[in-house]
C-alpha cells in the first residue's frame, strides 16, 4: 500500500498531460505528437493558411500544444504499469463516494478517494473523446472515398484542390491524435487502477468502529487452567523435552528459525493431519500447494509482496515470491475462470509452510514459536456465492471453535475492529488462545469474509443458473451476467501457536506435557511427552 | 564450481603482487603502498640516497616495483574473498599430488591441482618471510631499548618503521593468497572410495535388485493420467499461479503425502534416528559448505532477494548445519537424524530430460536421514543407510535396483554414493527414487564438526599430565528416505487396478485412517 501510494506521484506527473481541459474541438491534440520536422514542413508548404477548414486548429497550436512539455521529456515520464488490472466497480464507487469515503476513514487506510474519482471522471471524458475522434476519423474516410454530387463533387475538388494536403494531413494527424488519445487512455486506466487497487473492501455493519482494542468480544471458550505449580513458558518446556532448537538454527538461517526434534516434530504431524481428517469430514477438499508463486498473485489477494516493510521474502533474480499462507495459492487455484454456480461452494483445505520476513516486528511478543519465519500451516478456504459468504464466515468460526475446544483449550473469539482489518476483509474473527507461560491471550487463527475483493482481482466468476422467466423472454436464452464469486480464509491450525498452547496449557508438575486425547491416535498413541532419559 | 573457476582469474591477477621472487632481503615491499605524496616527500627530503640503509632499496624500486601496476590499480583489483574456510589438508594433497590428480581427473572435476600447489607453495615462503620480518623487527625493538646514540636511534626508528611498514603489506598480501587457495582447494572433489567404478553413469555398477517388474493384464497408464482421472493434482493451475513445475496435490494425494511421511519418519524413528523438521531458508554459506554452489547461471538454489540467504534444496544442508563450528563429545556419536522438509530446486538446464508429471519439479516434500559418526565408521553406516532404504522401498513393494555410482557420477562431497531406480512402469523406465552418499569428512571440513577421540590410557600418563587426543572431524553421510512426488510416481504407476483404481499398499494404510485404494470420484 505504501508503495503504491508513494508510485503514485510519479504517475500523477506522466497524467497532466490528459488533464488539458476537453473543448468542444475534436482536433486540439492533432499536432501535439507530430515531430518537429513534418510540423514545419507543413507548415512552410501552405505558408500560413488564412482559411483553415478547422477554425479550431490555430487555436490549438497556439495554446496547449506550446505550453506542453517538450516531446522527449513526454516520453521520458516513467508510467507505472500495474501488472494486472482488478475489476473494480468504479461507478459504484462514484455513485456511493459518501460511504466509501467513511469506510476509508474508519479502516485508517491511506487510500486517495478524491484522486480516484478525479482519475476516473478524466477517464470517462477521454474515453469519450477517444470514441469522438474514432467517428471523425471514419468519417474523412468515407468523405475521400464516397461518391458525390457534381456540384459538391465540384466544391470538393475546389477544396481538395487548395485543401487536398490538409486532407491528407488531416487523415494522417487524427490517426496520429487518435493514437496518442488511446496512449494516453492507457495511461490514464493504469494511473486509476494503481489508485482505485488502494481503497479496501467494503465493511460488514456489525464490524464495530475503531482500533484493535474497540474489537468485540463474540464469546468465550473454557476458562484458564489453574495450576498448583510454577507454570514454565514453552521455550523452557522445549529446552527441558529437547523439542526445539533455535540456537543452531540462528547460526545456520538466521534469527527467529527453529529445528523442531523428537516429540515436537510427531506432534506437528499429527495436530496437521488431525486438522486435515477433521476438516475433510465437513466437504473440504484437502490440498497441498505450491509455496513459490508469481509476485502478481500475492498482490491480487491483497498482500504487498515490494518494498521496505513487506512480509514477503521474494526470490532473487524472477518475479515469484514465497508465500506467507496458503490462502494465496488456494485463491490463485481458480484465478481467471469461470466457474459453474453448481460447483459451488468450493471448500478447500490446504496444508502448507508459510515464510514470512516479519520485519518491524522486533521485540514484540517474539519469544520462543510466537513468531518465527517459516511455519507450517492448515488453512481453510471457501469460494461461494455472494449472497451466502456471511453464512460460511459463521462456518468457518464454528470449525474453528469446534477443533481449538476439542483439542481444551480456553479462548476468545473476537469480531475485530475496523482499524485492525487488511484491505481485503470485510469482517474478520480472530480466535486467542490462553498461553499461561507467555501470560496472556495470543492470537492463534484468524477467519476472514473476503467478499469480491480478492475475486475481483484474481478474476473467479460464476454465471447463476438462469432463472426460468429469463430464458423465454424474446423467445431465445438470456445467458445471465457473471457475478464475482465470495472468499474466505480461515486458519484450521498454524502449528507453531498451537505447539505453544499445547505445551503450555498441559504441562504436568514432573515437567511432562501431556497429549490432548484427539491426537494420541495421529501419534502412534503416545499419550505424553516425558523428559528424555539422558 | 563453474563460478568458483572463473573468478579465479581475478583473483590470480590480484595475487601477481605476491609473485615477486623471494630475495634475501627483507624491505624489498618497502615503497610498494606507500601513497604517492609520501613516498615523492620521501624522496625530496633525502635527495636521492647514495647508501640507502637497505642496498636492495633501489634494485627493487627499479625492477619489480616499477614494472607493478600503478597503485590505484591495485588497490582496484578485487580480490576475491571467501566467506568461509574449509579446514583442507594442503600438507596431505601436497604429498599425495598423484593420487589427488588422478582422483580429480576420475570426477570429471575441472579443480587445478597445479594452481592449488604453486598457491600453497607461495603461500608457505609468504608466510616464513613474514614470521622472519617480524623476527627482525622485534630485533629492532630490542636494540631500541639499549641506551643509544640519537643518530643511532633516529636510524633504528625509521629501520622499525619501513619493517613495519613492509610486515602490513606482507601480511596483507598473505591474507590475499590464503583466500586465493581456499578457494582454487575448495575445488577439489573428495577422494573416491577404492570399490567405485570408474566412468560415466553407465559404469555404475549393479550392486542388487529387488522384485520384479510387475506384469499387467491391462493398458497401463502414467501417474500423469492417472492423477487426472482420480483428481490427484493439478498442474495447470500451478503453472498459472507458479511456473512450470509446480503442482498442487489433491485429495487422497494429499492423504497419501501425509501417509508417506509419517511412515517412513515412524520407520526411520525405530532404527534409533532423532526426528526433525529444519528451516528451509538458509545463510548461502552453509549451502557452500555443504558442497551445493548457490550462485551461478546454472545454480539448483533459489535465493533470497535482498539477503544472503536461500533456500534448500534437501535438508541434507540444514542438518548438516545443526553442528556446525563445534566440538561433539565423541559419546555422542553416531548423531543419527530423520529430517522432513520441502525442498526447492530451480532445475536450471533440466529443460526436456524425463521432466513429465511429478517426476521432475521444482518443490517437493523429503524426509532425509543424516548421520554423523566417526571416521572410521562411515563405509559401516553408508552400509546401513542403504539398508534402510531396501528395507522401506521393499516394504512398499516396489521393484527396484540399487547402484554403487561411477566416479563421473559423483558430486565433489561423496566419497561414495548408492543410487536406488526403481522401475516405473507408466514411464516404461527405471527411475532414481534416492541415493544415498558417504561424505567422509567433506563437509565437516567445510562446517567445522570435529570430535575429540577419548584418551586411551597409554596417551595420558605420558609426562604425568593429561594429554588430550586432537580433534577429527567426523564423517558426514546423507540417505533419502522417501522424496514424496517419485514415490507418487512409483505408487500409482506400479499399484493402479484395471478398474482404475490404485491400491494403497498395505504398510501405509494405518497411516491413512485405513483406506484401502484410491478410486475415481463419483462426479
Amino acid at each position: 500500500m505504501a508503495l503504491q501510494c508513494r508510485l503514485s506521484g510519479a504517475t500523477f506527473q506522466s497524467l497532466k498531460l490528459a488533464t488539458i481541459p476537453i473543448s468542444s474541438s475534436s482536433s486540439r491534440f492533432i499536432f501535439r505528437t507530430l515531430p518537429k520536422t513534418l510540423n514545419l514542413a507543413l507548415f512552410s508548404r501552405h505558408s500560413a493558411p488564412k482559411a483553415p477548414p478547422f477554425s479550431v486548429l490555430i487555436r490549438t497550436l497556439s495554446a496547449p500544444a506550446v505550453a506542453a512539455a517538450p516531446a522527449a521529456e513526454t516520453s521520458d515520464i516513467k508510467v507505472v504499469k500495474p501488472q494486472w488490472n482488478a475489476a473494480i466497480d468504479f461507478k459504484w464507487i462514484r455513485d456511493n463516494k459518501e460511504a466509501v469515503a467513511v469506510n476509508i476513514k474508519n479502516r485508517n487506510s491511506n487510500a486517495n478517494l478524491e484522486l480516484v474519482l478525479q482519475l476516473y471522471d478524466k477517464m470517462l471524458n477521454l474515453q469519450k473523446e477517444v470514441e469522438r475522434l474514432r467517428g471523425e476519423r471514419n468519417n474523412v474516410a468515407n468523405k475521400m472515398k464516397g461518391k458525390l454530387e457534381p456540384a459538391e463533387r465540384q466544391k470538393l475538388i475546389e477544396e481538395v484542390f487548395y485543401f487536398y494536403g490538409w486532407f491528407c494531413e488531416l487523415g494522417k494527424n487524427l490517426k496520429e491524435a487518435l493514437t496518442t488519445l488511446e496512449e494516453d487512455l492507457v495511461k490514464l486506466r493504469d494511473e486509476l487502477q494503481i489508485e482505485a487497487q488502494c481503497i479496501p473492501n467494503l465493511t460488514h455493519p456489525d464490524v464495530p468502529i475503531g482500533w484493535e482494542d474497540s474489537s468485540k468480544l463474540r464469546n468465550m471458550v473454557g476458562s484458564p487452567r489453574k495450576f498448583d505449580f510454577p507454570v514454565k513458558d514453552h521455550l523452557q518446556l522445549g529446552k527441558e523435552l529437547d523439542l526445539f532448537d533455535f540456537d543452531a538454527a540462528a547460526e545456520v538461517s538466521g534469527s527467529k528459525f527453529y529445528y523442531l526434534k523428537n516429540e515436537a516434530v510427531m506432534l506437528e504431524m499429527a495436530l496437521v493431519n488431525w486438522t486435515l481428517t477433521e476438516v475433510m469430514k465437513r466437504g473440504f477438499t484437502p490440498l497441498t500447494t505450491p509455496e513459490i508463486v508469481r509476485s502478481s498473485v500475492v498482490e491480487k489477494c491483497g498482500f504487498q509482496p515490494r518494498g521496505e516493510n513487506t512480509q514477503v521474502y521474494s526470490i532473487e533474480d524472477s518475479d515469484q515470491c514465497l508465500i506467507g499462507t496458503a490462502e494465496i495459492p488456494v485463491g490463485g487455484i481458480h484465478m481467471d475462470s469461470i466457474v459453474a454456480e453448481s460447483a459451488l461452494p468450493l471448500k478447500y483445505v490446504a496444508f502448507s509452510h508459510c515464510f514470512r520476513t516479519e520485519a518491524g516486528a522486533a521485540g514484540t511478543a517474539t519469544r520462543g514459536l510466537y513468531r518465527v519465519h517459516q511455519f507450517s500451516k492448515v488453512e481453510m478456504f471457501i469460494l461461494c456465492r455472494q449472497e451466502e459468504s456471511d453464512m460460511y464466515h459463521e462456518e468457518l468460526i464454528k470449525i474453528e471453535e469446534d477443533l481449538f475446544s476439542s483439542l481444551g483449550l480456553h479462548f476468545k473469539i473476537l469480531d475485530m475492529a475496523t482499524g485492525d482489518l487488511g484491505a481485503p476483509a470485510y469482517r474478520k474473527f480472530d480466535v486467542e488462545a490462553w498461553m499461561p507461560g507467555l501470560e496472556r491471550y495470543g492470537e492463534i487463527s484468524s477467519a476472514s469474509n473476503c467478499t469480491d475483493y480478492q475475486s475481483r482481482r484474481l478474476g473467479i466468476r460464476y454465471r447463476p443458473s438462469e432463472s426460468p422467466s429469463t430464458t423465454s423472454k424474446k423467445g431465445k436464452t438470456n445467458v445471465a451476467a457473471t457475478k464475482f464469486v465470495h472468499t474466505l480464509n480461515a486458519t484450521a491450525c498454524a502449528v507453531p501457536r498451537m505447539l505453544v498452547c499445547l505445551l503450555e496449557n498441559f504441562q504436568q508438575e514432573d515437567g511432562s506435557v501431556s497429549i490432548p486425547h484427539p491426537l494420541r491416535p495421529f501419534m502412534g498413541g503416545v499419550e505424553a511427552i516425558y523428559p528424555k532419559s539422558r
